[in-house]
């Protein structure tokens, strides 16, 4: 089992580990419910050392990455921070994904934890088929960084309180302090990189630091001494779900593409690149779904209208900032134009839901 | 670490029973709802009924995921913790103190094949 830096932090806060794909992660400190208000309402942490840092780099990178994911990435301006996806020649997703710029022809996909190892090999292969294929390296970085998310209006103060002094000889706070919201800024370290960036998946305003390995927990242990609340993977799924923002393994896959799941526009199909046979593929559609009484839908329940069922709910879960179930379900789109609810069958009994709009929250 | 009570019985699907007379009260174990973490929802939906030992008598929801609840031994469903409708973290605060249904036990023969607390400690643990 893989462990992040930050194992033995998580294990002195008392977290209770489980296995996330293949990686052994806090799910809770004290509970997913207060660990979510916390980012709401005011700052939270994540220990998301986890997900992948694939550089794709050298002379014609930019160029492969526009062939090979959804969207031009090579006329973007550069501090933009990029969301992706990696597809498979049907449309099917491999992988969704940031891109960084750090630098001329130098790339970072910020991907999946689950996902690393399957993304760095079919980068691979398609490099192989690619004809400027010797100038173009791919490498995969994600044991040289330690990753953490600080999440919540009110995140800029306290994570240069306690970014700064590790780094006294970088001036970090005017580049970081006028950062907006979806940029990045990156600062050279000896043949590494500390690169900030204004985003993140919770909904909320907060930022994303990549450091190295060496420095991660002391910054950790800043962070904790700015009374930043340390939060699990639980809250960070039942964030994002409020948000409104799909996971890779529910919303995605490679048997559901960016299309079916609503994401039209992170996806150029104007122009060639791989996977663009998605769009002759799209008779399913992702909607969001909100409880009207207790109940709770979960993954996998089946969805209904009348007595047909229609699809399944992708990702469901108890929102604790509504206090009501939420969901998204991916139904057959001509059995579910112009309806305002539908019903989840949830053991027994079925339950209606109304369609709503995302964010949830 | 989890408290595990020696006052009454144990399954290893995690319920408790603590019996009085023919009667008897029904909940999750300390070490359950630590496994759960925030419990969000019960639903019971048998009241009234006559269940065999090992069928679902209703469920408890944490933020993350649902689980079943199961009868310990065969019985009749009395009654709900009403107070768990409006609180159901009060499982959380004391699983012990936090009964979820009251039942009519039909064959007291069956205690003798519940857990202890301390084989159940094993077990969980």
């Amino acid at each position: 089992m893989n462990r992040t830096v930050l194992y033995d932090e998580h294990l002195a806060l008392n977290a209770k580990m489980v296995d996330f794909a293949g990686w052994e992660m806090p799910v809770q400190y004290t509970g997913i419910k207060d660990e979510t208000l916390a980012v709401r309402e005011a700052q939270g942490m994540f220990d998301v050392s986890h997900m992948g840092e694939i550089r794709v780099s050298g002379s014609g990178s930019g160029k492969f990455l526009d062939y090979v994911l959804s969207r031009k990435i090579s006329h973007r301006n550069p501090e933009l921070t990029n969301y992706a996806f990696l597809c498979y020649a049907d449309g099917g997703v491999v992988d969704d994904l940031m891109v960084y710029q750090l630098g001329t022809e130098d790339y970072w996909l910020v991907v999946n934890a689950a996902n690393t190892d399957k993304d760095f090999a079919y980068l691979q292969e398609l490099l192989t088929k690619y004809d400027r294929k010797n100038e173009i390296s791919i490498i995969n970085e994600t044991a040289n960084y330690g990753l953490i998310a600080i999440q919540g209006t009110g995140s800029l103060t306290p994570t240069l309180k306690a970014l700064s002094p590790i780094y006294p000889d970088l001036n970090i706070s005017k580049r970081v302090e006028d950062l907006k919201r979806f940029r990045q800024v990156s600062f050279s370290l000896d043949d590494k990189h500390l690169v900030v960036s204004r985003t993140g998946y919770t909904g909320e305003d907060g930022y994303e630091v990549y450091l190295p390995v060496a420095d991660t927990i002391k910054f950790w242990q800043n962070l904790l001494k700015e009374n930043i609340r340390p939060c699990g993977l639980g809250a960070r799924d039942a964030l994002r779900l409020e948000a409104g923002l799909p996971l890779y393994g529910h919303e995605l896959s490679s048997e559901i593409n960016p299309l079916e799941a609503g994401l039209d526009k992170f996806v150029e199909l104007e122009r060639d690149f791989v996977g663009k046979a998605m769009a002759n593929k799209q008779h399913r559609k992702l909607i969001a779904l909100i409880s009207e009484d207790k109940s709770i839908p979960r993954d996998g329940y089946p969805v209904f209208i009348q007595d047909q069922e229609i699809g399944f709910v992708t990702s469901g879960s108890f929102s604790p900032t509504l206090n009501k179930g939420i969901a998204f379900a991916l139904v057959t789109a001509d059995l579910a134009e112009d309806i305002t609810e539908v019903e989840i069958a949830i053991r027994r009994k079925k339950h209606t839901y109304k369609i709503t709009s995302t964010p949830f929250v | 670490m989890a408290d595990y009570r020696d006052d009454r019985y144990y399954v290893d699907s995690h319920e408790w029973i603590l019996l009085d007379g023919d009667t008897a009260t029904i909940g999750i174990s300390d070490f359950a709802q630590e496994e759960l973490g925030d419990i969000v929802y019960v639903e019971v939906d048998s009241v009234g009924e006559n269940l065999e030992k090992g069928e679902i008598f209703g469920s408890v929801e944490s933020v993350k995921v649902a689980s079943d609840l199961y009868m310990p031994v065969d019985g009749e469903v009395l009654e709900f913790n009403a107070d768990l409708e409006e609180k159901p973290e009060l499982i959380n605060e004391d699983a012990y103190a936090a009964w979820i249904i009251k039942i009519k036990v039909s064959d007291s023969a069956q205690i003798e094949d519940l857990l202890d607390a301390k084989k159940y400690q094993d077990i969980a643990e």
